[in-house]
């Protein structure tokens, strides 16, 4: 490894400049007020927990976690996600004063990169998380507010895919014959290896009947119109039910056009256990955020009250949103030595107008038009008098 | 409807895949020149296809640069990236195997398997609990035990004339290889209508 030169930041690490930073506050601020308006509550909780709860529960790979090691030798993670932080603060403490819960969380988080560049280590995520809501309006609400939040942040073609565990699990169950057949095709489909689905449910020698439903399922599940096309499929169960009424839901709110329904969906997050949705925009090439119900999470921390919620990747959002120039009138007042206070009471009266002011000296500039140029308006105060 | 972007591996893979496209009834022309360009543009169909190596293909997928590409199983499994699989087009089927000097036996203490696959490789030897050392190399494996740098080495096979000519055996197939249509994730929902009927298209010209 060649020695780590002065310049050099960890792999996966960027800086923000000021025009980034504008965007990322302008996307902080629209998210912030719109969650407060649907009444969620902002919450922060600390960079860095202890491996063996935080670390251990939440569902991100363990060789994406930042470990460090305290004075008493404990394992450390510089947090990976929000939601398992928040499930363990809500189980701790905030379960106790008020049911349900709503909170939102804008903050960053962190996965180590060990393969190549292209992907930060450390990011801003959004979200919100209704914990002790066990009903289909929590998850319905979940839903439409992130559908609403895209649509916030003026982004026309996206879409959200919703998938149920229960439902996927019931039909993987009845036709394979055993666990581990049926632990098999799920982590095919986690990866969305469909060519390798078909080739397992072939090796895997079922009756035909068993295996040409299998085969017909997934071929049918990627272009279904509506939830009664998977009926025939499965017993009718709670799942199912669970999610036609979730369904109806989403079509009173007229979001139908936004939605896709696939109940191949799958998420190497073995806590959701109900109903699970991914968010897709143009303009990134990577998913735009998912989410869940994930009861399983609660019950690692103790609790069985149940929730539900979704978290959006903010460098993803910054790629898929319209391109917005930031707005940038800033006025230069300009003085030489013997002007300074002139200047001064001129810079505190455009403040006042609450305009954006520097105040710049001009024997701290090497080049005084260079500087200039890079505002709109210049006031410049000479020694003798005030010209614009 | 919309622009969709197609990565190719170049090379015979590309020629094949192309009649395959051809045949499915896309509006192509007969012949592409093939020189040293790196993009082709087929207005017509709204196409345009990169062509890379076909190591790299997956990378343009995962990094949604090009909303679909053809990929080999034996690349989809060294790199484990993040792509849809949607369809094996059975075309340069050929298989990984592990091979060497015949007769011989691995190093008990520390066997050495050279290779291009160093991820396929070690899960394949951790699978059949064994502890190996992975040297990598970028061609001509064969080289590797004959001058005594590895016991072992594991690498594609087709014909299994390479090997032969080298005076080497082939020991244990590993897995099956082809080349897999592959999608971006996102691309795979946002453009789903014109993916869902090119793989419909294609899965009828696979044999």
């Amino acid at each position: 490894m060649s020695s780590i030169k002065m310049f050099e930041k960890p792999l996966g690490m960027r800086d923000t400049f000021p025009q980034i930073y504008e965007k990322l506050e302008g996307v902080r601020e629209t998210g912030r007020s719109f969650l407060r308006n649907r009444g969620y509550e902002f919450i922060k909780t600390p960079t860095v927990e202890y491996y063996d709860t935080v670390g251990k529960a939440s569902a991100i790979q363990d060789a994406t976690l930042f470990k460090l090691v305290d004075s008493q030798g404990n394992t450390l993670v510089l947090r990976p996600d929000m939601t398992t932080p928040i499930a363990r603060v809500a189980t701790s403490k905030l379960l106790k004063e008020k049911i349900p819960q709503r909170l939102a969380y804008f903050e960053n988080v962190f996965r180590a990169q060990q393969q190549e560049g292209g992907r930060p280590a450390e990011f801003e995520q959004m979200g919100i998380e209704i914990i002790g809501d066990n009903s289909v309006y929590a998850d319905a609400e979940v839903i439409m507010t992130a559908i609403e939040l895209v649509k916030a942040y003026g982004i026309k073609s996206f879409k959200v895919t919703i998938g149920h565990a229960g439902v996927l699990s019931c039909i993987l169950k009845d036709y394979t014959e055993s666990a581990e057949q049926t632990e098999k095709l799920n982590e095919l489909l986690v990866q969305r290896n469909y060519v390798g689905f078909e080739e397992a449910v072939l090796a895997f020698d079922l009756p035909k009947t068993k295996s040409d439903a299998l085969l017909a399922f997934i071929e049918e599940a990627l272009s279904l119109k509506s939830i009664e096309d998977i009926e025939k499929y499965m017993r009718k169960n709670d799942a199912l039910n669970y999610m036609q009424k979730l369904w109806q839901l989403l079509a009173v709110a007229g979001f139908e056009q936004y939605i896709a329904i696939d109940f191949t969906l799958s998420s190497h997050m073995n806590y959701y256990t109900g109903m699970l949705f991914e968010v897709f925009a143009t303009g990134s090439g990577f998913p735009l955020g998912n989410g869940g119900r994930y009861d399983g999470l609660l019950e690692q921390f103790g609790s069985n009250v149940g929730a539900t919620g979704f978290g959006l990747r903010v460098d993803r959002l910054l790629e898929a949103m319209p391109r917005q120039e930031v707005e940038n009138v800033t006025v230069l007042v300009l003085f030489d030595p013997q002007a300074y206070e002139q200047a001064l009471k001129q810079a505190t009266l455009l403040r006042e107008q609450k305009r954006r002011v520097t105040m710049q000296s001009t024997i701290g500039l090497e080049n005084v038009e260079a500087f200039k140029e890079q505002f709109q308006e210049v006031v410049y105060f000479s020694g003798q008098e005030e010209e614009v | 409807m919309s622009e969709l972007t197609i990565a190719m591996p170049k090379g015979r893979i590309f020629e094949e895949a192309y009649e395959m496209l051809l045949q499915a009834g896309f509006n192509l022309p007969e012949e592409v020149e093939m020189s040293r360009k790196l993009m082709i543009e087929i207005p017509e169909e709204k196409i345009r296809f990169i062509l890379a190596k076909p190591m790299d293909v997956p990378v343009y997928v995962e990094h949604g640069v090009a909303d679909i590409g053809i990929a080999g199983k034996d690349v989809l499994l060294e790199q484990r990236r993040t792509v849809h699989e949607l369809l094996d087009l059975k075309i340069s089927q050929c298989y990984i195997a592990s091979a060497g000097l015949p007769n011989t036996k691995m190093d008990e203490i520390a066997p050495r398997i050279a290779t291009k696959y160093p991820n396929i490789a070690m899960k394949y030897y951790k699978g059949i609990g064994e502890q190996v050392e992975i040297i990598e190399l970028n061609g001509s494996i064969e080289l590797a035990p004959m001058i005594g740098l590895a016991d072992r080495i594991v690498d594609i096979v087709s014909t299994g004339r390479t090997l032969k000519e080298n005076g080497l055996v082939e020991y244990e197939h590993i897995t099956d290889v082809s080349s897999r249509l592959i999608a971006n994730p996102v691309s795979y929902r946002m453009k789903s209508e014109r993916i869902q009927d090119l793989v419909s298209r294609l899965k009828k010209c696979v044999n």
